[in-house]
C-alpha cells in the first residue's frame, strides 16, 4: 500500500506539471481541446492526492510499522480516532494533507466552473495547478511521508525492516479537537488559494467587471470561516490541555494562523467598496494576494525554525522551499500588476468623509496595521539578530500592548460602519442614528465603573460592546419594523425574513455581534486570578469564591497511557458545587506526559484547576487553580460568528409578489362591482 | 548562544541542588511577587516565547513552567530573599542571561524599534488613507458625450451600465 501511495503521488505531480505547462499552452494556442485536457489533468490531480491520502490512512489504520512516518506518529495502542490525527500531526503528513484540503477546493473549482466563465478558468486552472505543482513537489521528493524503514546492510546496500510497533502519537496531540482543529485551519490556509487564483487570473486575462469579485467572494468566506473555526478551537485546545490558564499566547505559529485572517477580513470588507462603488481595485487584488502570501509565510514560519515556537514543526530545513515559492508568487503578482495596472482605475470618486467608504478605509487600515505589526513583532527577534547579533524576544506582553489599542479602535469602527450611508451620511441622519447606540456605550460604561470596573482597558472595550451590540440591534429592529408592519409577523418572525432577504447584510452583524461577545470575553482576562500550591489529601485551597476540596488521589491504567488524577470537591461560598477531576497522563509508549485540565465553565467564569504533578521531594500532589471571567464568552461567540458566516453564504431569499386586497371607496365598488387587488413587491427594505 | 545560556542554568541547578534543605523553597511556595517578576522575564528553554513564570513548554516535570523556568523562577526567588528591588532582580537576570531573556523588546537601543514600528505603519497608514481619500474626492466624475452632438449623447450600454451602477448603490 505504501508504494500504491507513494505511485499516487508521483502521478499526481506528472498531471500537476501537465496541467501547469499544457494549461499556459491552451492560454497562448486557445485551443479547445488543449484547454480541456489541462482541465482534465487538474481534475486527475485531485483524485491521485486523495488516493495517496487515503493511502497513507490504511497505513496507519493497518498498523503498518515499515513506513517511517507511520512508526514516527502511531502505535497499535493508539485508538483509531487519533490515527487520523496522526496523519498531519508530522512534517511529511500535514503537507500531504495540506495537498488533499486545496485538492477539494480545485476539484470544487474546476466543477463548478466547467462550462462557465470560458475566459477565465484557464488561468484560473493554471494558477491552481502551479500551487499543487509545489506542494507535491515536497511532498514527493523533500518531505515524502511513503518513505520506508531501512537498515544498510553489509554489501552497501539497504534492506528494508519493519518496526513491531511505532513510537506513539504526541500526548498534547491526543485531544479530541485536535482531530478537528488542523483540518480547519488548513482548510482556511488553502481555501485562501482560490480567491488568490481567480484575482490573479482576472488580473492576467484582463478580464472585465467585476465578475471575479462575485465569483470569489463566497469563497473567501469559506476559507474565512474555517480559518476563524480552526483558530478558535486551537485556542481552546491551548486552554484546555496546556494547563497554563490562557487561550492565547501570541507563540509565532499562532500570529502565523492570524495574518491571513486579518488580511482576509480586511477583503471581506473593501470588497464591498468595489462591488458598490467600482472603488480600490488595486488594493482589493492586492489584499487578495497578500492574504495567500501570508499563508505560504506562515507556513515558512511555522515549518523552517526561523522563529522559535512551542509547536513541534519548527525544526526542519524545508524552508529554503517555501522562500523560493514566496519569492516566485510575489514575482509574478507584481509582473500582473504592473503589465495590467490600467485595468484595475477606479470608477467613482469619494463624496463625503462620513460616508460607508471612509469607515471601511479606516477599518482595512486598522486590520493592516494590525497585521503588519503582528508580523514585524514575530520577525523582530530575527530582524535585531541580523542588525545587531543578538537576539531580542518579543513575547506576549509586547502584543498585547500593540494591539489592545488597535482592537478597540476595530471595534468602534465595527460600529460606526453599519451607522453611515454609501456616498454621504448628512447630520441628521447621523444625529439619528448615533444616539442611541452613543447613549448606550456611555451608559455601558458607567454601570461597569460603579460595577468596579477599574481597568481602563477593559472599561473602554465593555462601553464599545455596548455601543456595537446596541448598533446591531437598532439595524435588526429597524428592518423588522418594516417588515412587521407589511406581514404583521412576529418580531422574531420578522427578524428572520428580514435577515434570509438579505442574508449577507444581516449575516455580517451576526458576525459582528460575535466579535462582540468575542470581545467581552477577551477583556475578562484583565480581572484573572490564579493560586498554586502543594495541597495534602484532605485539604482545602480558596480562590476567589470557590473553595477547593482534595479527597483523594487515584491512579487509572487506560490503553495508550496512564492517568494520575486528583478528586477534587469545589465549593462555592460553602455549598458544595460539582467535582472535578484533573489528571495527568503519562504515555509510556514514547515516555511524554499531559496534562487533562478539569474546568467549571459558567458565562461569568471558569474555574480552571490543573494537577500540575507530584512534588519529588516531599511526595505531595500540586494545585494550580485559576479564575478566569467571561472565557466563555470567546467560545461562544465564535460560535455566533461562524453562524452569521453560514447565513452570509446562503443566497438571499427570492422577491415574493403579494397580491393583497385593497381599501375601494364604496362608491367605486358600487360603480364597478369588483373588488381590484394591489399589487405589493415585498423585496429587501434597502 | 544557546550553550552559552546552559552554563549559568546548570551552574544554578547545581547551586539549588547544594542549597540546604530550609533554604531551597518550593516552587508552590514561592511568593506571588516571585512569579510577578518571573512574568516580565522570558524562559530560556529554547522550545516557547512565554514568560519564565508561564512557560507551558511541555516536557517539564511538571505541566506549567517547564524545568528551565522553574530554575530561573528558583533563582529570582533566590534574589527576592536576599532582598533586592524588583528592578535589580531583573537587571541581575538580565546580565546573567542576556538580551534574551526580555519577554519584551527593552524601551532602549535596537529594542526601541520594536515598540516604535507599529506607531510608524499607523502613522503612514493613516497618511496613506488621507491622500487616497484626497485624490478620491478630487476625481473628476467623467460624462460621456458623443463628439458633434448638441446635446449630451447616452449610448444604451452606458446607460446600461449607469442603470446597473446605481442599482448596485442604492441597493445598501
Amino acid at each position: 500500500m505504501e508504494l500504491f501511495g507513494s505511485f499516487a503521488l508521483i502521478l499526481a505531480f506528472v498531471c500537476a506539471l501537465y496541467a501547469f505547462c499544457g494549461g499556459i499552452a491552451a492560454i497562448i494556442t486557445r485551443h479547445p481541446l488543449l484547454i480541456k485536457s489541462a482541465r482534465q489533468a487538474g481534475i486527475a490531480v485531485c483524485w491521485l492526492i486523495f488516493t495517496s491520502t487515503l493511502s497513507l490512512v490504511y497505513l496507519f489504520f493497518s498498523d503498518n510499522y515499515s513506513v517511517a512516518y507511520v512508526v514516527s506518529h502511531s502505535n497499535r495502542d493508539l485508538s483509531t480516532f487519533f490515527k487520523i490525527a496522526a496523519l498531519w500531526s508530522g512534517q511529511e503528513g500535514s503537507l500531504l494533507f495540506w495537498s488533499f484540503l486545496l485538492a477539494i477546493y480545485v476539484v470544487s473549482v474546476l466543477l463548478t466552473y466547467r462550462n462557465k466563465n470560458g475566459e477565465l478558468m484557464p488561468y484560473v486552472s493554471v494558477i491552481l495547478a502551479g500551487v499543487q505543482l509545489f506542494f507535491l513537489t515536497i511532498s514527493n521528493f523533500v518531505a515524502s511521508p511513503f518513505k520506508a524503514l531501512g537498515v544498510a546492510n553489509s554489501a552497501g546496500g539497504f534492506d528494508f525492516v519493519a518496526r513491531a510497533d511505532g513510537n506513539g502519537l504526541n500526548p498534547v496531540l491526543q485531544y479530541p479537537e485536535m482531530v478537528i482543529h488542523p483540518p480547519n485551519l488548513y482548510s482556511g490556509y488553502t481555501g485562501f488559494t482560490i480567491p488568490f487564483a481567480f484575482a490573479l487570473a482576472a488580473l492576467l486575462a484582463r478580464y472585465p467587471g467585476e465578475k471575479w469579485i462575485h465569483l470569489t467572494r463566497k469563497w473567501t468566506m469559506i476559507a474565512w470561516c474555517f480559518q476563524t473555526i480552526g483558530i478558535l478551537l486551537g485556542a481552546h485546545w491551548a486552554y484546555a490541555v496546556l494547563g497554563w490558564g490562557g487561550y492565547w499566547g501570541w507563540d509565532p505559529v499562532e500570529n502565523a494562523s492570524l495574518l491571513p485572517w486579518l488580511t482576509g477580513t480586511a477583503f471581506l470588507h473593501s470588497v464591498m467598496m468595489q462591488e458598490k462603488r467600482g472603488m480600490m481595485k488595486v488594493w482589493n487584488v492586492w489584499l487578495v494576494f497578500l492574504t495567500f502570501m501570508l499563508c505560504i509565510l506562515g507556513t515558512l514560519l511555522t515549518r523552517s525554525g526561523v522563529v522559535s515556537s512551542v509547536h513541534s514543526f519548527a525544526q526542519s530545513s524545508i524552508g529554503n522551499w517555501f522562500v523560493g515559492f514566496l519569492c516566485i508568487v510575489i514575482g509574478v503578482c507584481l509582473a500582473a500588476y504592473f503589465k495590467n495596472k490600467d485595468y484595475l482605475k477606479s470608477e467613482n470618486q469619494l463624496d463625503s468623509l462620513a460616508s460607508r467608504e471612509s469607515s471601511f478605509l479606516f477599518n482595512n487600515l486598522v486590520l493592516l496595521v494590525a497585521c503588519v505589526a503582528v508580523l514585524s513583532g514575530t520577525l523582530f527577534p530575527v530582524f535585531s539578530e541580523w542588525f545587531t547579533g543578538t537576539r531580542i524576544s518579543v513575547g506576549a506582553p509586547f502584543f498585547n500592548k500593540v494591539n489592545i489599542p488597535l482592537g478597540l479602535l476595530l471595534m468602534f469602527l465595527t460600529g460606526v460602519g453599519p451607522l453611515l450611508a454609501w456616498r454621504k451620511t448628512s447630520m441628521e441622519s447621523m444625529k439619528r442614528n448615533f444616539r442611541r447606540p452613543v447613549v448606550a456605550g456611555f451608559l455601558g460604561a458607567a454601570v461597569g465603573f460603579i460595577l468596579g470596573l477599574r481597568e481602563m482597558f477593559a472599561l473602554i472595550c465593555f462601553s464599545l460592546c455596548v455601543f456595537v451590540a446596541v448598533t446591531i440591534v437598532q439595524e435588526f429592529y429597524r428592518g423588522a419594523r418594516v417588515v412587521r408592519a407589511r406581514s404583521g409577523a412576529s418580531w422574531l418572525a420578522s427578524c428572520v425574513d428580514l435577515t434570509l432577504r438579505n442574508t449577507r447584510r444581516y449575516g455580517g452583524y451576526i458576525v459582528h455581534l460575535g466579535m462582540v461577545m468575542i470581545f467581552i470575553g477577551l477583556a475578562g482576562q484583565a480581572f484573572n486570578k490564579e493560586v498554586e500550591k502543594e495541597l495534602p489529601i484532605g485539604s482545602t485551597i480558596s480562590v476567589g469564591k470557590y473553595q477547593l476540596l482534595l479527597q483523594s488521589m487515584e491512579q487509572k491504567q487506560e490503553k495508550n497511557y496512564v492517568a494520575e488524577r486528583m478528586i477534587v470537591e469545589v465549593m462555592k461560598e460553602g455549598k458544595p458545587v460539582m467535582m472535578l477531576y484533573p489528571e495527568r497522563r503519562n504515555f509510556p509508549a514514547n515516555q511524554e506526559s499531559g496534562t487533562m485540565v478539569a474546568i467549571y465553565s459558567t458565562l461569568r467564569e471558569d474555574l480552571y484547576v490543573v494537577y500540575a504533578g507530584m512534588n519529588p521531594q516531599n511526595n505531595l500532589p500540586t494545585i494550580h487553580v485559576f479564575v478566569n471571567p467571561l472565557v466563555k464568552w470567546v467560545w461562544w461567540g465564535g460560535m455566533v460568528v461562524v453562524m452569521g458566516t453560514i447565513v452570509a453564504l446562503l443566497p438571499n431569499r427570492a422577491a415574493v409578489v403579494v397580491l393583497a386586497p385593497a381599501e375601494v371607496p364604496a362608491v367605486a365598488k358600487e360603480l364597478t362591482g369588483m373588488r381590484p387587488a394591489q399589487v405589493t413587491l415585498r423585496e429587501g427594505h434597502d | 548562544m544557546k550553550n552559552r545560556m546552559r552554563i549559568p542554568a546548570g551552574v544554578l541547578f547545581a547551586c539549588a541542588a547544594l542549597m540546604p534543605p530550609g533554604a531551597t523553597r518550593l516552587l508552590a511556595e514561592q511568593s506571588d511577587r516571585t512569579h510577578q517578576i518571573g512574568s516580565k522575564l522570558k524562559c530560556i528553554c529554547n522550545g516557547c516565547d512565554q514568560a519564565a513564570g508561564k512557560c507551558y513548554h511541555v516536557g517539564g516535570a511538571y505541566s506549567g513552567p517547564c524545568d528551565t523556568a522553574k530554575t530561573m523562577l528558583k533563582e529570582i526567588d533566590a534574589h527576592v530573599a536576599a532582598g533586592m528591588t524588583d528592578e535589580q532582580v531583573l537587571k541581575a537576570m538580565i546580565q546573567e542571561y542576556g538580551p534574551l531573556a526580555y519577554v519584551e523588546p527593552p524601551k532602549s537601543g535596537f529594542g526601541l524599534v520594536a515598540w516604535l514600528m507599529p506607531i510608524l505603519y499607523l502613522l503612514a497608514g493613516t497618511t496613506l488613507v488621507i491622500v487616497v481619500m484626497r485624490r478620491w474626492r478630487k476625481r473628476p466624475v467623467t460624462v460621456g458625450a458623443a463628439p458633434g452632438d448638441q446635446g449630451v449623447y447616452v449610448s444604451p450600454e452606458r446607460l446600461a451600465r449607469a442603470r446597473e451602477q446605481a442599482r448596485r448603490e442604492t441597493e445598501e
